[in-house]
Protein backbone atom coordinates (compact mmCIF):
# COMPACT_ATOMS: atom_id res chain seq x y z
CA UNK A 1 0.00 0.00 0.00
CA UNK A 2 2.67 2.28 1.12
CA UNK A 3 6.65 1.69 -0.26
CA UNK A 4 8.83 4.18 0.41
CA UNK A 5 12.41 3.19 -1.33
CA UNK A 6 15.65 4.94 -0.51
CA UNK A 7 13.69 8.29 0.32
CA UNK A 8 15.84 11.33 1.05
CA UNK A 9 14.21 14.77 2.54
CA UNK A 10 16.79 17.82 3.00
CA UNK A 11 15.50 20.98 4.41
CA UNK A 12 17.82 23.90 3.36
CA UNK A 13 21.15 22.71 5.68
CA UNK A 14 18.70 20.28 7.66
CA UNK A 15 17.71 16.88 6.46
CA UNK A 16 14.12 15.27 7.56
CA UNK A 17 14.55 11.85 6.48
CA UNK A 18 17.67 10.18 5.06
CA UNK A 19 17.99 7.20 2.39
CA UNK A 20 14.60 5.83 4.29
CA UNK A 21 13.43 2.56 2.95
CA UNK A 22 9.95 1.11 4.70
CA UNK A 23 6.78 -0.39 3.13
CA UNK A 24 2.98 -0.83 4.73
CA UNK A 25 0.98 -3.18 4.07
CA UNK A 26 -2.60 -3.18 2.84
CA UNK A 27 -4.83 -2.91 6.50
CA UNK A 28 -1.99 -2.80 8.28
CA UNK A 29 -1.84 -0.34 11.35
CA UNK A 30 1.70 0.82 12.15
CA UNK A 31 3.13 3.58 14.51
CA UNK A 32 6.02 5.81 13.79
CA UNK A 33 7.65 7.39 16.83
CA UNK A 34 10.78 9.30 17.35
CA UNK A 35 11.43 12.55 19.12
CA UNK A 36 10.86 16.17 18.08
CA UNK A 37 12.49 16.51 14.47
CA UNK A 38 13.54 12.66 13.88
CA UNK A 39 11.20 13.34 10.62
CA UNK A 40 7.87 11.68 11.72
CA UNK A 41 5.72 14.34 9.93
CA UNK A 42 8.07 14.72 7.10
CA UNK A 43 7.51 11.10 6.48
CA UNK A 44 3.27 11.66 6.75
CA UNK A 45 3.87 14.63 4.37
CA UNK A 46 5.46 13.13 1.70
CA UNK A 47 2.70 10.00 1.52
CA UNK A 48 -0.08 12.88 1.18
CA UNK A 49 2.70 14.91 -1.40
CA UNK A 50 2.82 17.78 0.67
CA UNK A 51 6.21 17.31 0.22
CA UNK A 52 8.16 16.10 -2.56
CA UNK A 53 11.02 14.02 -1.82
CA UNK A 54 14.94 15.04 -2.99
CA UNK A 55 15.94 11.39 -3.16
CA UNK A 56 14.14 7.89 -3.89
CA UNK A 57 10.62 6.94 -4.95
CA UNK A 58 7.29 6.79 -3.01
CA UNK A 59 4.12 4.16 -3.98
CA UNK A 60 1.18 5.30 -2.40
CA UNK A 61 -2.34 3.46 -3.11
CA UNK A 62 -0.36 2.38 -6.76
CA UNK A 63 0.88 5.92 -7.43
CA UNK A 64 4.02 6.74 -8.20
CA UNK A 65 4.43 10.29 -6.66
CA UNK A 66 7.44 10.83 -8.12
CA UNK A 67 7.14 12.85 -11.61
CA UNK A 68 3.07 12.78 -10.13
CA UNK A 69 1.85 15.40 -12.26
CA UNK A 70 0.09 18.68 -10.22
CA UNK A 71 -2.99 18.02 -11.39
CA UNK A 72 -3.34 14.34 -10.20
CA UNK A 73 -2.47 15.15 -6.39
CA UNK A 74 -5.61 15.99 -5.38
CA UNK A 75 -7.01 12.12 -6.58
CA UNK A 76 -4.10 10.72 -4.73
CA UNK A 77 -5.26 13.07 -1.46
CA UNK A 78 -8.62 11.64 -1.88
CA UNK A 79 -7.32 8.10 -0.93
CA UNK A 80 -5.96 9.42 2.09
CA UNK A 81 -7.33 10.44 5.20
CA UNK A 82 -4.93 12.78 7.27
CA UNK A 83 -5.29 14.30 11.18
CA UNK A 84 -3.13 17.02 11.25
CA UNK A 85 -1.25 17.87 14.27
CA UNK A 86 -2.35 22.03 14.01
CA UNK A 87 -5.98 20.40 13.22
CA UNK A 88 -6.68 22.69 10.39
CA UNK A 89 -10.11 23.52 11.21
CA UNK A 90 -12.19 26.29 9.63
CA UNK A 91 -13.31 28.67 12.00
CA UNK A 92 -15.99 30.27 10.34
CA UNK A 93 -17.67 27.09 9.53
CA UNK A 94 -19.64 24.93 12.24
CA UNK A 95 -18.45 21.47 12.88
CA UNK A 96 -21.34 19.71 10.51
CA UNK A 97 -19.34 22.01 8.05
CA UNK A 98 -16.27 21.17 9.00
CA UNK A 99 -16.37 17.76 8.22
CA UNK A 100 -18.88 17.49 5.06
CA UNK A 101 -16.49 19.63 3.12
CA UNK A 102 -14.13 16.35 3.25
CA UNK A 103 -17.06 15.36 0.95
CA UNK A 104 -18.11 18.16 -0.75
CA UNK A 105 -14.69 18.74 -2.71
CA UNK A 106 -15.66 15.08 -3.64
CA UNK A 107 -19.08 16.22 -5.00
CA UNK A 108 -21.04 14.28 -3.47
CA UNK A 109 -24.69 15.14 -3.12
CA UNK A 110 -26.23 17.05 -0.17
CA UNK A 111 -28.10 14.35 0.99
CA UNK A 112 -25.94 12.09 1.49
CA UNK A 113 -23.17 14.34 2.63
CA UNK A 114 -26.15 15.07 5.35
CA UNK A 115 -26.77 11.68 5.99
CA UNK A 116 -22.58 10.39 6.47
CA UNK A 117 -21.77 13.57 8.67
CA UNK A 118 -24.40 12.69 11.22
CA UNK A 119 -23.52 9.29 11.19
CA UNK A 120 -19.95 9.83 11.33
CA UNK A 121 -20.70 12.32 14.41
CA UNK A 122 -22.39 9.84 16.48
CA UNK A 123 -19.28 7.72 15.62
CA UNK A 124 -17.04 9.98 17.33
CA UNK A 125 -19.58 11.27 20.22
CA UNK A 126 -19.99 14.87 18.81
CA UNK A 127 -23.72 14.27 17.37
CA UNK A 128 -25.14 17.20 19.97
CA UNK A 129 -22.32 19.58 18.95
CA UNK A 130 -23.19 19.58 15.12
CA UNK A 131 -23.91 23.73 14.85
CA UNK A 132 -20.81 24.72 17.15
CA UNK A 133 -17.92 26.11 16.09
CA UNK A 134 -14.27 24.96 16.39
CA UNK A 135 -13.70 27.87 19.12
CA UNK A 136 -16.40 26.92 21.36
CA UNK A 137 -14.89 23.63 21.47
CA UNK A 138 -12.37 22.02 23.92
CA UNK A 139 -8.88 20.33 22.70
CA UNK A 140 -10.71 16.64 22.63
CA UNK A 141 -13.51 17.83 21.14
CA UNK A 142 -11.94 19.44 18.43
CA UNK A 143 -9.61 16.18 17.81
CA UNK A 144 -12.65 14.31 16.99
CA UNK A 145 -14.25 16.73 14.37
CA UNK A 146 -10.48 16.48 12.84
CA UNK A 147 -10.48 12.64 12.81
CA UNK A 148 -14.12 12.68 11.69
CA UNK A 149 -13.21 14.76 8.71
CA UNK A 150 -10.18 12.22 8.00
CA UNK A 151 -12.64 8.94 8.20
CA UNK A 152 -15.54 10.27 6.40
CA UNK A 153 -14.75 9.61 2.94
CA UNK A 154 -13.57 5.93 4.06
CA UNK A 155 -10.20 6.40 2.80
CA UNK A 156 -7.83 3.76 1.83
CA UNK A 157 -5.33 4.97 3.91
CA UNK A 158 -5.71 7.41 7.32
CA UNK A 159 -2.48 9.06 8.84
CA UNK A 160 -2.31 10.33 12.16
CA UNK A 161 0.27 13.51 13.38
CA UNK A 162 0.67 13.38 17.08
CA UNK A 163 -3.11 12.35 17.51
CA UNK A 164 -3.31 12.37 20.80
CA UNK A 165 -0.64 15.13 21.45
CA UNK A 166 -2.32 17.60 24.39
CA UNK A 167 -5.46 14.92 24.77
CA UNK A 168 -6.18 13.51 28.56
CA UNK A 169 -5.72 9.94 29.23
CA UNK A 170 -9.85 9.19 28.03
CA UNK A 171 -9.83 11.19 24.88
CA UNK A 172 -7.07 9.57 23.74
CA UNK A 173 -8.03 6.00 24.64
CA UNK A 174 -11.20 7.11 22.72
CA UNK A 175 -9.37 8.60 19.41
CA UNK A 176 -7.29 4.83 19.24
CA UNK A 177 -10.82 3.12 19.56
CA UNK A 178 -11.89 5.13 16.49
CA UNK A 179 -8.67 4.24 14.31
CA UNK A 180 -8.88 0.77 15.17
CA UNK A 181 -12.20 0.08 14.57
CA UNK A 182 -11.28 2.12 10.99
CA UNK A 183 -8.53 0.11 11.05
CA UNK A 184 -11.05 -3.32 11.65
CA UNK A 185 -12.73 -2.25 8.03
CA UNK A 186 -9.94 -2.37 6.00
CA UNK A 187 -8.12 1.18 6.23
CA UNK A 188 -4.37 1.12 6.50
CA UNK A 189 -3.79 3.21 8.93
CA UNK A 190 -0.07 4.99 10.11
CA UNK A 191 0.28 6.78 13.63
CA UNK A 192 2.98 9.49 14.10
CA UNK A 193 3.38 9.62 18.08
CA UNK A 194 6.42 10.34 20.81
CA UNK A 195 3.73 8.68 23.32
CA UNK A 196 4.81 5.13 23.63
CA UNK A 197 1.43 4.53 25.90
CA UNK A 198 -0.44 4.69 22.60
CA UNK A 199 1.16 1.52 20.87
CA UNK A 200 2.67 -0.30 23.91
CA UNK A 201 2.10 -4.55 23.83
CA UNK A 202 -0.65 -3.61 20.83
CA UNK A 203 1.24 -6.11 18.51
CA UNK A 204 1.29 -3.52 15.73
CA UNK A 205 4.81 -2.84 14.14
CA UNK A 206 6.49 0.37 15.78
CA UNK A 207 8.50 2.63 13.24
CA UNK A 208 11.55 4.28 14.80
CA UNK A 209 13.13 7.37 13.53
CA UNK A 210 15.81 9.81 15.06
CA UNK A 211 17.21 12.88 12.74
CA UNK A 212 16.01 11.41 9.99
CA UNK A 213 16.93 7.62 10.30
CA UNK A 214 15.63 5.05 10.82
CA UNK A 215 16.70 3.14 13.40
CA UNK A 216 14.45 0.31 13.95
CA UNK A 217 10.97 -1.61 12.98
CA UNK A 218 9.99 -4.00 15.65
CA UNK A 219 6.69 -5.41 16.81
CA UNK A 220 5.52 -4.00 20.41
CA UNK B 1 -16.35 16.36 -10.78
CA UNK B 2 -17.25 19.75 -9.39
CA UNK B 3 -20.73 20.79 -7.45
CA UNK B 4 -21.63 23.93 -8.81
CA UNK B 5 -24.33 24.45 -6.21
CA UNK B 6 -22.21 24.15 -3.21
CA UNK B 7 -19.29 26.58 -5.14
CA UNK B 8 -22.61 28.60 -5.58
CA UNK B 9 -23.14 28.74 -2.04
CA UNK B 10 -19.47 29.63 -1.08
CA UNK B 11 -19.82 32.47 -3.99
CA UNK B 12 -22.83 34.15 -2.55
CA UNK B 13 -21.28 33.61 1.54
CA UNK B 14 -18.45 35.30 0.66
CA UNK B 15 -19.90 38.31 -1.11
CA UNK B 16 -22.28 38.74 1.55
CA UNK B 17 -19.30 38.29 4.08
CA UNK B 18 -17.56 41.16 2.41
CA UNK B 19 -20.34 42.69 1.33
CA UNK B 20 -18.34 46.29 1.53
CA UNK B 21 -15.58 45.38 -0.49
CA UNK B 22 -18.15 43.93 -2.82
CA UNK B 23 -20.34 46.98 -3.12
CA UNK B 24 -17.71 49.27 -3.59
CA UNK B 25 -16.46 47.75 -6.35
CA UNK B 26 -19.27 47.08 -7.82
CA UNK B 27 -20.14 50.87 -7.86
CA UNK B 28 -16.89 50.71 -9.49
CA UNK B 29 -17.37 48.89 -12.08
CA UNK B 30 -20.69 50.56 -12.76
CA UNK B 31 -18.71 53.92 -12.93
CA UNK B 32 -16.74 52.30 -15.58
CA UNK B 33 -19.36 50.78 -17.66
CA UNK B 34 -21.46 54.27 -17.32
CA UNK B 35 -18.31 56.17 -18.76
CA UNK B 36 -18.17 53.56 -21.69
CA UNK B 37 -21.39 53.77 -22.46
CA UNK B 38 -21.41 57.48 -22.50
CA UNK B 39 -18.70 56.96 -24.58
CA UNK B 40 -20.34 54.67 -27.04
CA UNK B 41 -22.98 56.68 -27.25
CA UNK B 42 -21.01 60.08 -28.88
CA UNK B 43 -19.37 57.48 -31.13
CA UNK B 44 -22.55 55.80 -32.75
CA UNK B 45 -24.21 59.48 -32.85
CA UNK B 46 -20.99 60.77 -34.35
CA UNK B 47 -20.63 58.02 -36.95
CA UNK B 48 -24.14 58.09 -37.84
CA UNK B 49 -23.86 62.06 -38.31
CA UNK B 50 -20.70 61.71 -40.67
CA UNK B 51 -22.73 59.08 -42.16
CA UNK B 52 -25.53 61.42 -43.60
CA UNK B 53 -22.68 63.66 -44.63
CA UNK B 54 -22.81 62.41 -47.92
CA UNK B 55 -26.92 63.02 -48.94
CA UNK B 56 -26.16 66.70 -47.95
CA UNK B 57 -22.63 67.03 -49.61
CA UNK B 58 -22.87 69.03 -52.66
CA UNK B 59 -20.10 70.80 -54.92
CA UNK B 60 -20.67 73.73 -56.69
CA UNK B 61 -18.79 74.30 -59.96
CA UNK B 62 -19.42 77.86 -60.81
CA UNK B 63 -19.02 78.28 -64.82
CA UNK B 64 -17.43 80.82 -67.42
CA UNK B 65 -20.11 83.63 -68.20
CA UNK B 66 -19.49 82.99 -72.19
CA UNK B 67 -20.29 79.16 -72.36
CA UNK B 68 -23.20 78.20 -74.51
CA UNK B 69 -25.94 75.88 -73.75
CA UNK B 70 -23.66 73.06 -75.70
CA UNK B 71 -20.52 73.79 -74.06
CA UNK B 72 -22.35 73.80 -70.85
CA UNK B 73 -23.98 70.31 -71.74
CA UNK B 74 -20.03 69.19 -72.58
CA UNK B 75 -18.78 70.20 -69.05
CA UNK B 76 -22.01 67.86 -67.08
CA UNK B 77 -21.28 65.37 -69.43
CA UNK B 78 -17.11 65.68 -68.69
CA UNK B 79 -17.97 65.38 -64.67
CA UNK B 80 -21.05 62.45 -64.91
CA UNK B 81 -18.34 59.97 -66.65
CA UNK B 82 -16.34 61.13 -62.72
CA UNK B 83 -16.48 57.55 -60.88
CA UNK B 84 -17.07 59.99 -57.81
CA UNK B 85 -19.91 61.91 -59.26
CA UNK B 86 -23.55 60.59 -58.53
CA UNK B 87 -25.39 63.52 -60.24
CA UNK B 88 -25.47 67.07 -61.67
CA UNK B 89 -27.62 69.72 -61.62
CA UNK B 90 -27.49 72.90 -63.57
CA UNK B 91 -28.25 76.11 -61.74
CA UNK B 92 -28.43 79.17 -64.10
CA UNK B 93 -27.38 82.31 -62.75
CA UNK B 94 -31.22 83.73 -62.80
CA UNK B 95 -32.21 80.95 -60.49
CA UNK B 96 -29.36 81.00 -58.61
CA UNK B 97 -30.44 84.76 -57.88
CA UNK B 98 -33.88 83.78 -57.36
CA UNK B 99 -32.55 81.36 -54.77
CA UNK B 100 -30.30 84.62 -53.31
CA UNK B 101 -33.08 86.53 -52.81
CA UNK B 102 -35.36 83.85 -51.10
CA UNK B 103 -32.39 83.31 -48.47
CA UNK B 104 -31.73 87.73 -48.14
CA UNK B 105 -35.71 88.25 -48.19
CA UNK B 106 -35.03 90.11 -45.10
CA UNK B 107 -31.80 92.30 -46.41
CA UNK B 108 -32.85 92.82 -49.78
CA UNK B 109 -31.39 96.61 -50.03
CA UNK B 110 -27.97 94.33 -50.70
CA UNK B 111 -29.86 94.28 -54.04
CA UNK B 112 -30.83 97.58 -54.89
CA UNK B 113 -28.55 99.12 -57.88
CA UNK B 114 -28.14 96.39 -59.19
CA UNK B 115 -28.45 96.45 -63.11
CA UNK B 116 -26.90 93.01 -64.19
CA UNK B 117 -26.72 89.92 -62.20
CA UNK B 118 -23.54 89.22 -60.88
CA UNK B 119 -24.10 85.45 -60.56
CA UNK B 120 -22.53 83.00 -62.70
CA UNK B 121 -24.38 79.84 -63.74
CA UNK B 122 -23.26 76.89 -61.88
CA UNK B 123 -23.58 73.15 -61.30
CA UNK B 124 -24.66 71.01 -58.29
CA UNK B 125 -22.32 67.92 -57.84
CA UNK B 126 -23.69 65.40 -55.24
CA UNK B 127 -20.96 62.88 -54.65
CA UNK B 128 -21.07 58.74 -54.03
CA UNK B 129 -21.38 58.00 -50.46
CA UNK B 130 -17.93 56.59 -50.69
CA UNK B 131 -16.38 59.17 -52.74
CA UNK B 132 -17.00 61.91 -49.96
CA UNK B 133 -13.81 62.28 -48.11
CA UNK B 134 -10.92 64.85 -48.08
CA UNK B 135 -8.82 63.27 -50.27
CA UNK B 136 -11.19 62.34 -53.30
CA UNK B 137 -12.98 65.48 -52.83
CA UNK B 138 -10.09 67.44 -53.48
CA UNK B 139 -9.26 65.50 -56.43
CA UNK B 140 -12.16 65.84 -57.91
CA UNK B 141 -12.16 69.57 -57.41
CA UNK B 142 -8.64 69.94 -59.38
CA UNK B 143 -10.25 67.30 -62.16
CA UNK B 144 -13.16 69.54 -62.23
CA UNK B 145 -11.22 72.76 -62.55
CA UNK B 146 -9.00 71.56 -65.59
CA UNK B 147 -12.58 71.11 -67.58
CA UNK B 148 -12.25 74.06 -69.94
CA UNK B 149 -15.52 76.33 -69.24
CA UNK B 150 -14.94 75.91 -65.08
CA UNK B 151 -14.08 78.98 -63.71
CA UNK B 152 -14.05 78.05 -59.66
CA UNK B 153 -15.12 75.29 -57.86
CA UNK B 154 -16.62 75.72 -54.20
CA UNK B 155 -16.67 72.94 -51.63
CA UNK B 156 -16.28 73.91 -48.34
CA UNK B 157 -12.75 72.21 -47.82
CA UNK B 158 -11.47 73.33 -44.56
CA UNK B 159 -14.82 72.02 -43.51
CA UNK B 160 -14.77 68.55 -44.79
CA UNK B 161 -11.34 68.05 -43.30
CA UNK B 162 -12.43 69.41 -40.44
CA UNK B 163 -15.22 67.49 -39.91
CA UNK B 164 -13.69 64.47 -40.81
CA UNK B 165 -10.98 64.76 -38.44
CA UNK B 166 -13.41 65.30 -35.85
CA UNK B 167 -14.77 62.28 -36.64
CA UNK B 168 -11.71 59.86 -36.43
CA UNK B 169 -10.32 61.77 -33.43
CA UNK B 170 -13.00 61.64 -31.22
CA UNK B 171 -13.88 57.50 -32.59
CA UNK B 172 -10.07 57.08 -31.10
CA UNK B 173 -10.67 58.67 -28.01
CA UNK B 174 -13.71 56.91 -27.89
CA UNK B 175 -11.76 53.32 -28.57
CA UNK B 176 -9.11 54.44 -26.22
CA UNK B 177 -11.61 55.38 -23.09
CA UNK B 178 -13.51 51.63 -23.96
CA UNK B 179 -9.88 49.91 -23.84
CA UNK B 180 -8.56 52.01 -20.67
CA UNK B 181 -11.80 51.82 -18.75
CA UNK B 182 -12.46 48.08 -19.92
CA UNK B 183 -8.64 47.20 -18.54
CA UNK B 184 -9.83 49.03 -15.26
CA UNK B 185 -12.65 47.14 -14.54
CA UNK B 186 -10.68 44.16 -15.13
CA UNK B 187 -7.86 45.24 -12.90
CA UNK B 188 -10.77 46.25 -10.09
CA UNK B 189 -12.19 42.68 -10.22
CA UNK B 190 -8.56 41.31 -10.26
CA UNK B 191 -7.96 43.31 -6.82
CA UNK B 192 -11.15 42.76 -5.41
CA UNK B 193 -10.68 38.58 -6.06
CA UNK B 194 -7.01 38.95 -4.93
CA UNK B 195 -7.78 40.41 -1.43
CA UNK B 196 -10.58 37.48 -0.90
CA UNK B 197 -8.16 35.26 -2.08
CA UNK B 198 -5.57 36.35 0.16
CA UNK B 199 -8.01 36.62 3.09
CA UNK B 200 -9.02 32.41 2.85
CA UNK B 201 -5.74 31.32 2.43
CA UNK B 202 -5.89 29.04 4.90
CA UNK B 203 -8.96 27.70 4.36
CA UNK B 204 -7.63 26.97 0.52
CA UNK B 205 -4.71 25.30 1.96
CA UNK B 206 -6.96 23.04 3.91
CA UNK B 207 -9.09 22.44 0.47
CA UNK B 208 -5.91 21.48 -0.95
CA UNK B 209 -4.90 19.25 1.85
CA UNK B 210 -8.04 17.34 1.56
CA UNK B 211 -8.13 16.80 -2.26
CA UNK B 212 -9.51 19.45 -3.97
CA UNK B 213 -9.30 20.23 -7.13
CA UNK B 214 -8.32 23.57 -8.62
CA UNK B 215 -11.90 23.88 -9.80
CA UNK B 216 -13.18 23.48 -7.02
CA UNK B 217 -11.30 26.38 -5.45
CA UNK B 218 -11.82 28.38 -8.59
CA UNK B 219 -14.84 28.14 -9.30
CA UNK B 220 -16.40 30.17 -6.59
CA UNK B 221 -13.83 33.42 -6.57
CA UNK B 222 -14.70 33.11 -10.92
CA UNK B 223 -18.67 33.05 -9.61
CA UNK B 224 -17.55 36.50 -7.43
CA UNK B 225 -15.98 38.13 -10.34
CA UNK B 226 -18.85 37.17 -12.43
CA UNK B 227 -21.02 38.40 -10.18
CA UNK B 228 -19.18 41.73 -9.10
CA UNK B 229 -18.77 42.49 -13.42
CA UNK B 230 -22.64 41.81 -13.58
CA UNK B 231 -24.09 43.58 -11.20
CA UNK B 232 -22.09 46.39 -12.26
CA UNK B 233 -22.85 46.03 -15.66
CA UNK B 234 -26.55 46.11 -14.58
CA UNK B 235 -25.99 49.55 -12.49
CA UNK B 236 -24.76 51.07 -15.16
CA UNK B 237 -27.59 49.99 -17.67
CA UNK B 238 -30.12 51.53 -15.28
CA UNK B 239 -27.77 54.45 -15.62
CA UNK B 240 -27.51 55.08 -19.04
CA UNK B 241 -31.42 54.42 -19.71
CA UNK B 242 -32.29 56.49 -16.71
CA UNK B 243 -30.31 59.56 -18.33
CA UNK B 244 -32.07 58.81 -21.58
CA UNK B 245 -35.26 58.71 -19.59
CA UNK B 246 -34.96 61.65 -18.09
CA UNK B 247 -32.39 63.95 -19.93
CA UNK B 248 -33.05 62.93 -23.55
CA UNK B 249 -37.05 61.89 -24.31
CA UNK B 250 -37.90 64.28 -21.30
CA UNK B 251 -35.53 67.51 -23.23
CA UNK B 252 -36.66 66.17 -27.11
CA UNK B 253 -40.42 67.08 -26.25
CA UNK B 254 -39.03 70.86 -26.02
CA UNK B 255 -36.05 70.61 -28.24
CA UNK B 256 -37.23 68.23 -31.19
CA UNK B 257 -33.51 68.67 -32.10
CA UNK B 258 -32.42 65.62 -29.72
CA UNK B 259 -34.90 63.49 -31.18
CA UNK B 260 -32.47 63.16 -34.03
CA UNK B 261 -29.95 61.98 -31.32
CA UNK B 262 -29.66 57.86 -31.47
CA UNK B 263 -29.69 56.15 -28.44
CA UNK B 264 -28.09 52.50 -29.09
CA UNK B 265 -30.05 50.63 -26.23
CA UNK B 266 -29.47 46.91 -27.80
CA UNK B 267 -26.19 47.86 -27.27
CA UNK B 268 -26.16 48.76 -24.08
CA UNK B 269 -28.37 45.99 -22.97
CA UNK B 270 -25.09 44.09 -23.70
CA UNK B 271 -23.67 45.85 -20.81
CA UNK B 272 -24.13 43.29 -17.66
CA UNK B 273 -23.10 40.65 -20.58
CA UNK B 274 -19.83 42.72 -21.16
CA UNK B 275 -19.46 43.06 -16.99
CA UNK B 276 -19.61 39.62 -16.28
CA UNK B 277 -16.72 38.77 -18.74
CA UNK B 278 -14.37 41.31 -18.10
CA UNK B 279 -15.32 40.23 -14.04
CA UNK B 280 -14.62 36.20 -14.66
CA UNK B 281 -11.15 37.49 -17.04
CA UNK B 282 -10.44 39.94 -13.46
CA UNK B 283 -11.20 37.11 -11.31
CA UNK B 284 -8.95 34.31 -13.59
CA UNK B 285 -5.80 36.33 -13.85
CA UNK B 286 -6.17 37.13 -9.93
CA UNK B 287 -6.46 33.71 -9.34
CA UNK B 288 -3.65 32.67 -11.51
CA UNK B 289 -1.96 28.98 -11.17
CA UNK B 290 -2.82 27.20 -8.07
CA UNK B 291 -0.22 25.21 -7.05
CA UNK B 292 0.01 22.31 -4.65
Amino acid sequence: MIHFRNVTKDYDTQTALRDFTLSVEKGEMLFVTGPSGSGKTTMLKLIYSAERPDKGTIEIAGWETDGLRASSIPFLRRNIGVVFQDFRLLDNKNVFENIAIALRIRGIGEREVKGKVYETLKMVGLRHKADAYPRTLSGGEQQRVVVARAIIPDPTILLADEPTGNLDANSAEGIMRIFKNVNAKGTTVLVATHNKELFRNSGRRVVKLDMGNLVGVETA
Amino acid sequence: MIALPYSLVLAVKSLLKEKWINLLSVLTIASGLLIISIAVFGVVNITAATHQLPEKFSMIVYLDDSLQKKDIDGVINSLKKNNSVHSVKYISKEEALEEMKGLLKDSDYVFEGLDDNPLPDSLELKLREESVGPETVKKLARETLGIEGVREVDYGEKFLAMLHGVKAGLQTVGLVLIVMLSVGIVFVCYSTVKILFYRRTEEIETYKLLGATRSFIRLPFLIEGAFLGAAGGIISLLGILSFNYLVLLRLSLSMPLLRKILFPTDLFLLLPIAGLLLGITGAAIALGRIRY
